[in-house]
């Protein structure tokens, strides 16, 4: 006997988000996020990179974060309007300047597309970062699939992991 | 400090930086994910914990950074895709070539291929990427 693969319906966070809910367009908040000197530790640890500019200091006066630690408030802004678990499929960054500790950033993020490819469903969202003084730091854009399991399989079940994670690097 | 300058030759390789990937380099308390936890991920259609993209992606940021050096931090770009999962126990090593060039004021935007290969050497991660480099 086999199992009918099932794409997961819920999980501890409350249902799984569908393809029919998500809306092309939806600004999914904003938020003002300060960053650490803790925070930059984590990601270098996360990274396992100790690059001197990420640690010490660097040409801009004073250790700055990898651009890489923009990674989790645009993803923190989606899930608090989808509870998308799914894979990470599609990353643009653009880095326009460097992130500094102390320092607190102005995040927005919109979904700008969702489609469907090799009979999965995928969700694209943008965000930007602007500092203090307006002008931007970062830019990026974010495509994620819904479920691993193609889109034919019926919802059920709960899942462990949820798409909802802890708003903490 | 870069590698690259504007004089770089198009064909010029990026540094190669090579990882070698294990389950606790995704722990995260004792949170039960997709990346740590046998069940989790095969309740998702999973066969097994795979790494976090943003964690394998970084073996190209890090290549980026010694390529470009300022010019990654200051108007970096690239655009990846994730075309496999990655395992957590694979082992990953990045690589990149310059393929074009263009002036940018006093110096030059070097647009690059980077991906990266797993053990197999299958690229599980693909794109390009670009920065600025001055004279």
């Amino acid at each position: 006997m086999t199992t009918q693969p099932a794409r997961i319906a819920e999980d501890e966070n409350g249902p799984r988000t569908t393809y029919d809910e998500i809306e092309i367009g939806k600004k999914l908040g904003e938020m003002d996020w300060l960053v650490t000197e803790e925070m930059i530790d984590t990601q270098c640890q996360i990274d396992q990179d100790f690059d001197p500019w990420y640690s010490l200091s660097s040409p801009w006066g004073g250790r700055i974060a990898p651009p890489q630690i923009s990674y989790r408030p645009p993803r923190w802004l989606l899930s608090r309007t989808y509870n998308i678990r799914g894979l990470f499929c599609g990353w643009e960054m653009e880095n326009l300047a460097p992130v500094k500790p102390g320092v607190t950033l102005h995040v927005t993020a919109t979904v700008v597309d969702k489609y469907i490819r090799n009979n999965r469903e995928f969700v694209t969202y943008q965000s930007e970062a602007v500092g203090p003084d307006g002008a931007p730091v970062f830019r990026t854009r974010r495509t994620h699939v819904l479920d691993v399991v193609e889109r034919d399989a019926p919802r059920a079940g709960k899942g462990v992991d949820s798409g909802i994670k802890a708003e903490k690097i | 400090m870069a590698i690259l300058t504007p004089g770089t030759a198009i064909g010029t390789e990026l540094p190669e930086i090579a990882h070698q990937f294990r389950l606790e380099s995704f722990k995260r308390g004792d949170a039960q994910t997709i990346h740590t936890d046998m069940e989790a991920a095969r309740r998702e259609g999973l066969p097994a914990p795979v790494a976090t993209g943003p964690q394998v992606a970084a073996l190209i940021f890090r290549q980026l950074r010694m390529s470009f050096g300022r010019g990654w931090i200051e108007g970096g770009k690239c655009q990846l895709s994730f075309r496999r999962p990655v395992y957590v126990t694979d082992f990953c090593v990045a690589r990149g070539r310059v393929t074009s060039s263009e002036t940018d004021g006093d110096g030059a935007r070097l647009f690059c291929d980077v991906w990266i290969e797993n053990q197999k050497g299958e690229k599980v991660i693909a794109g390009t990427a670009s920065g600025v480099v001055a004279a």
